[in-house]
């Protein structure tokens, strides 16, 4: 059956929507990542334009994000207090961001930066995932290994005790200065708003890897704070851009909102290395899709303005 | 392959044939065409998947027929794709198109340029040649680049449904008061945005416009549809807390339902 989006002026077959959100649901709510970056040109490649399928994305991603919080909280995996100053971060950071693309824009080479800020970072952070959770796998066969890794982690260990207003995060059964959170989700914010995508791809990372927390509080963390930068974008993005299909995210989040559940689920059944490489692979798997994409010569050399 | 046939041969009545060719080249412009789109009030609701028009009416016998709907003119900044350090594709700035119409298309009973001059498309903007050369694309360098990019847009807009040019679709044929009549069908894509579209036939002859015959087609949003569109358009704040708040609720239904229902956790 086809429904017309009255925003995006274009009619389009409800199984489309409905099946993309309960597929990009189901990452959200197993990995933590809104998954914008896979969503949005799914969106485009379905006919809808470009600054549509970002704004309705953000739209959808509050509610997939919603569900998937409520899922980890009721298992206690949401460390708020850790949220909140991730968000901290994340605000003034976007703010640095979008006047950091305003510069870009100005010197005219905004779309080469974007674009390759956007790859390395998705394939340092792929890479790097994908071999760390790879040993580690390794690792937990060797029961040695384990001490070696608790060395490697002092270096960076002792200088982030070093740092002044030391704080408890019961949650997570971490100590860390409140200006490690801020810095990190402030440095998330400046990319995320460059490269124009939520940066639950590189949150998640960095709070496995630098603020060492366990991997299933970071999941359902992750979309805590996810929910509160989408509702920013998407009401910024209705007001100054009338560019949410409200038609089209009740679709999308029809899915989403089960496909998180499920991965909620799915997530409690997998163990912390498992998840962190499914996750690589899906990075990589887009990483190398941006890379065709950069590289074959389009069929069209003319597209829409706006939107990423 | 032209699919088009002169009725007048399936008439058989080769007299009327003669009159017909007399009439032809006697009389240049009665002014007797007419036009009429049917299906004139396109309305879009929920369950919109676009729609078909048909054109109708009468001409003088013997005379070729444009039939070219289009949107009003507007200007329309698209994105630019270009090859940077010799290697990768991205967009390498924007391109500005005046003059355009977002909705372009134009039928004819032949091929056009074996039915119209040069000049005459130009003149009433027939076809893409024309077309090229009424739109104004910066920046570019020199002609062959617009050529290039406008070939580049058609293509973009081809692929959304919004352009085409076709020959051969119009059936014509004579009736009992030796006019033509002539009849077309056309899907009528959903991409079409809302608004006034003009439906202008022309009759031609010799290479020439002999006659201009107009009718009009309008596309709506209604109900539920267009107040949701007004709303994202007028009420920007609560139309985007609305969409929040809604998707917000569902989170939350949702978690409840399957806490409800789950229960094991």
């Amino acid at each position: 059956m086809y429904l017309y989006l009255p925003v995006a002026l274009t009619s389009i077959n409800i199984l489309i929507p409905v099946g993309l959100g309960l597929a990009v649901g189901l990452l959200s709510g197993l990995f933590g990542v809104g998954g914008g970056f896979l969503m949005t040109p799914l969106l485009i490649m379905f006919g809808i334009p470009s600054t549509v399928a970002a704004a309705t994305d953000s739209n959808q991603i509050v509610a997939a994000s919603t569900s998937g919080t409520y899922a980890h909280w009721k298992v206690g995996n949401v460390d708020f207090k850790m949220g909140l100053y991730l968000l901290v971060g994340g605000f003034v950071g976007g703010i640095v961001g979008v006047q950091a693309i305003k510069v870009l824009q100005a010197m005219g080479n905004a779309d080469f930066v974007i674009k390759m800020t956007y790859v390395f970072m998705l394939g340092i952070v792929g890479v790097y995932m994908f071999i760390e959770s790879l040993q580690s796998m390794r690792n937990k066969k060797t029961a040695t290994a384990a001490e070696e890794k608790e060395e490697k982690e002092s270096a960076v260990g002792r200088f982030l005790k070093s740092l002044p207003l030391q704080t408890r995060f019961e949650k997570s059964g971490i100590t860390h200065s409140v200006l490690v959170p801020i810095v990190l989700g402030g440095f998330v914010g400046v990319l995320a708003a460059i490269m124009g995508v939520g940066g639950g791809f590189l949150m998640v990372p960095i709070m496995v890897y630098i603020l060492r927390m366990p991997m299933h509080v970071v999941v359902g963390t992750s979309l805590f704070q996810i929910l509160f930068t989408c509702i920013e974008v998407t009401f910024l993005q209705a007001y100054t851009n009338h560019s949410v299909d409200f038609v089209l995210a009740v679709l999308l989040l029809l899915g989403s909102t089960i496909g998180a559940q499920a991965g909620a689920v799915m997530g409690r059944k997998l163990k912390a290395e498992q998840l962190k490489i499914l996750l690589a692979g899906i990075v990589l798997v887009v990483t190398v899709k941006i890379i065709f994409e950069l590289t074959l010569t389009p069929a069209l050399l003319i597209s829409q303005a706006g939107g990423h | 392959m032209k699919n088009f046939r002169l009725r007048i041969a399936d008439c058989g009545f080769a007299a009327l044939a003669v009159l017909v060719f007399i009439l032809t080249f006697a009389a240049p412009a009665s002014a007797m065409l007419t036009a009429k789109a049917n299906h004139d009030h396109i309305t879009i609701d929920f369950f919109y998947h676009g729609s078909t028009v048909s054109v109708k009416g009468e001409s003088d016998p013997g005379v070729d027929l444009v039939i070219k709907m289009t949107s009003p003119e507007g200007h329309q900044v698209l994105k630019q794709k270009g090859r940077v350090g010799g290697l990768l594709w991205m967009n390498v700035g924007q391109l500005k198109f005046e003059n355009t119409p977002n909705f372009y298309a134009v039928y004819s009973t032949k091929k056009l340029d074996e039915m119209l001059s040069k000049e005459e498309q130009k003149k009433y903007i027939i076809g893409y040649p024309a077309l090229a050369k009424h739109v104004e694309v910066t920046p570019v360098a020199n002609e062959e680049e617009k050529t290039k990019w406008f070939d580049e847009f058609v293509k973009y807009k081809e692929e959304s449904r919004v352009y085409a040019s076709t020959f051969g679709k119009i059936e014509t044929k004579m009736n009992a008061q030796g006019h033509q009549e002539y009849f077309i069908l056309t899907d009528w894509p959903y991409q079409a945005a809302p608004g006034d579209y003009v439906v202008a036939v022309y009759a031609v002859k010799n290479g020439k416009v002999v006659e201009r015959a107009e009718s009009k087609v309008n596309v709506e949003q209604i109900g539920v549809v267009k107040t949701l569109a007004t709303m994202a358009k007028n009420s920007a704040a609560f139309y985007g807390l609305l969409s929040i708040g809604i998707a917000l609720g569902a989170g939350f239904g949702v978690g409840l339902v399957f806490r409800k229902g789950g229960g094991s956790h």
